[in-house]
């Protein structure tokens, strides 16, 4: 099982589009990480420095009008919303992944409710429940509840691709070789399926912290977001609020905008990456 | 036919699973929360001592919904209520029904998300399929495509700021937020029309730029496979104008996964730009939703929740049972 992994880690670290995208992304987190040590918490409190400032040496990106340094407030946004898709990812593709073998490698009865249930999940748009879920627990949210809430709905799309792909493996003649050396069914599961799935799971895990970040910006700007911390959706949030457009002060609105396109940028080609593993006609163009 | 009923029903059933377990969701989630919001809803009528009928109003709520019974009686009473169209009151625009909010803001996300559906997806489609014809190593294509693929992977709401500062901030062209201009009045006259065609604009570019970037993607790489098709070999072989094998031959073939697109984006035109609302002040159901939010109006972020939820389920269904009629390559099961 472990040879296994490596040599799927192996293929997926030789792609180009993969490693220049993993590259763009682990950078970018290392400084929000790293920055956060340096301009602690405080500074993007109210009141901490003068208002409005434009962008100077002290404030490489100025202050919002109610004196939050702007830096600190990218620095941590960044790392919490690379946080939040961090969590939304692992639960949704792990959890979605077992459904999914599940329902795949066991079939009749289990897998039709399973099925109907995923398809159920799949049609009703998330967002919606999201917005019901987040506006009762308004004002309580944290950065870590806001994640446990959005995985609610990150893992029927992992699960539907796990099985499919697994009722393709499962007739394959090394499946029936475990199963005659006495392995049990979650066995399987575990050690022969499991890593055959690693290019749709790393597909799906990327896919998930995508969407996972789309919808914390999405909650946030409509005031579900965690109030007192900081997340790109939040500051988007906050210059939205006190019309920082017409103030002009573009150094507060632009920051969190052009985090998140590299954000999705950089996903995106480790996407591309996974895509390449999945299907190889996309490699020759 | 057999197989293709049996699909139809087995749809079927899950579109009305999915309405019913929305439904069941909507209805528990409230009531999971310490400190019932129904509570404060009425807590919250209550205190609008001044408007007229508000204790009677909240004695109404209480019978129709049996907040008074056990769960169970609630919850029949819920499902009753809503399917008979009831959603009850909105609190922050009290004498009106969340029904009638709903009902005035609907048009405004529908009539905006089709129209910017079907201009990106003509724009895109047309676009697309050039590029493709040209090949993905053309000047037009490499033109297009890094920005088509940019505009693809960019957040639909990144653009609506991004137009705001531009052309409403920058250059004052456009109005910054709203429908219309305040006090207008909302008649069917062509005064009115064009004064809400000029406070669409930026919302529907918006919109447009967003989506465009997929519908030019997905027409272009289904052009390049069916460029390497025979019959287009053949039609070059008859000596037929480049031009009638693009659009006769090549066009016509490669449309149909772009049909089943717009299919799709259509079903969600009630639901689908919430955020643009909000960021224009739109009078749409996103811009509804919103203030509900601000307002704490929780029968009215309610409504407008599973009004989206119920439209949405109800085209997916149309889609589902029309598309095997529309393609026959698609195989009656779900696997």
């Amino acid at each position: 099982m472990f040879r296994n992994i490596k040599n799927n880690i192996k293929t997926i670290i030789s792609n180009r589009k993969f490693v220049s995208g993993y590259i763009l992304f682990l950078s970018v987190a290392f400084i929000a990480i790293l920055g956060g040590y340096l301009l602690p918490k405080e500074y993007f409190r109210a009141g901490s420095f003068h208002r409005g400032l434009s962008p100077s040496l002290v404030h490489p990106l100025g202050t919002d009008v109610l004196g939050r340094d702007i830096l600190a407030q990218l620095l941590w946004g960044t790392q919490n919303s690379i946080k939040i898709g961090v969590i939304v990812a692992t639960i949704g593709t792990f959890a979605g992944a077992m459904i999914g073998f599940i329902s795949g490698y066991y079939g009749g009865l289990v897998d039709d409710i399973l099925r109907v249930i995923v398809d159920v999940f799949l049609s009703i748009p998330s967002l919606l429940f999201l917005i019901l879920i987040a506006s009762l627990i308004k004002g309580s949210v944290t950065v870590e509840l806001m994640a446990l809430i959005i995985s609610l709905f990150s893992w029927p799309w992992p699960a539907r691709q796990v099985r499919a792909q697994t009722l393709s493996l499962k007739e394959r003649d090394f499946i029936l070789v475990a199963r005659l050396s006495g392995m049990g069914k979650f066995e399987i599961i575990l050690r022969e399926l499991m890593p055959h799935m690693f290019q749709w799971m790393g597909a799906n895990f990327i896919n998930a912290f995508l969407v996972a970040i789309l919808t914390e910006s999405g909650l946030s700007i409509l005031g579900l977001g965690p109030q007192t911390e900081m997340t790109l959706g939040m500051m988007l949030y906050w210059a939205l609020q006190h019309a920082a457009i017409y103030r002009g002060m573009w150094w507060w609105w632009a920051p969190p905008v052009f985090m998140l396109i590299y954000l999705f940028f950089s996903l995106y080609m480790m996407h591309l990456g996974f895509d390449e593993l999945i299907n190889p006609r996309a490699r020759e163009k | 036919m057999a197989s293709y009923f049996k699909y139809i029903v087995e749809r079927g059933i899950i579109y009305i699973l999915s309405i019913y377990i929305s439904l069941t969701i909507v209805f528990i989630v409230p009531r999971l929360i310490p400190g019932n919001p129904l509570d404060a809803v009425l807590q919250q009528l209550a205190n609008m001592g001044a408007s007229v009928g508000a204790e009677d109003l909240i004695r109404e709520y209480e019978k129709i919904f049996g907040l008074n019974e056990d769960i169970f009686t609630q919850y029949v009473k819920f499902l009753r209520e809503v399917l008979k169209g009831n959603l009850g009151y909105s609190i922050s625009r009290f004498p009106s029904t969340v029904s009638e909010v709903l009902a005035r803001a609907l048009p405004w996300s529908i009539g905006l998300l089709t129209m910017t559906t079907i201009i990106s997806w003509t724009l895109g489609t047309v676009l697309g399929a050039i590029a493709g014809w040209k090949g993905e190593s053309s000047a037009f294509s490499k033109l297009f495509g890094p920005a088509a693929l940019l505009m693809y992977i960019t957040p639909y709401y990144i653009f609506a700021i991004l137009l705001l500062f531009a052309f409403s901030y920058h250059f004052r062209i456009f109005p910054s937020s709203g429908g219309y201009t305040p006090g207008a009045e909302a008649r069917l006259d062509l005064k009115f029309l064009v004064d809400v065609a000029y406070h669409s604009a930026l919302p529907a570019l918006s919109i447009v730029l967003s989506s465009l970037g997929w519908w030019f993607l997905s027409m272009r790489s289904m052009m390049v496979t069916v460029k390497g098709e025979d019959y287009i070999l053949m039609a070059f072989a008859k000596g037929l104008r480049e031009k009638l094998i693009i659009w006769r031959y090549a066009f016509r073939n490669a449309i149909l996964p772009q049909v089943t697109g717009l299919a799709i984006s259509l079903s969600r035109v009630v639901g689908g730009a919430l955020l643009t609302e909000v960021i224009f002040a739109y009078p749409g159901i996103g811009w509804v939703i919103y203030d509900a939010i601000t307002s704490k109006d929780y029968p009215l972020i309610q409504g407008g929740v599973l009004v989206i939820i119920l439209a949405v389920a109800t085209a997916n269904f149309v889609i589902d049972t029309l598309y095997p009629l529309v393609d026959p390559r698609i195989r009656y099961r779900s696997e």
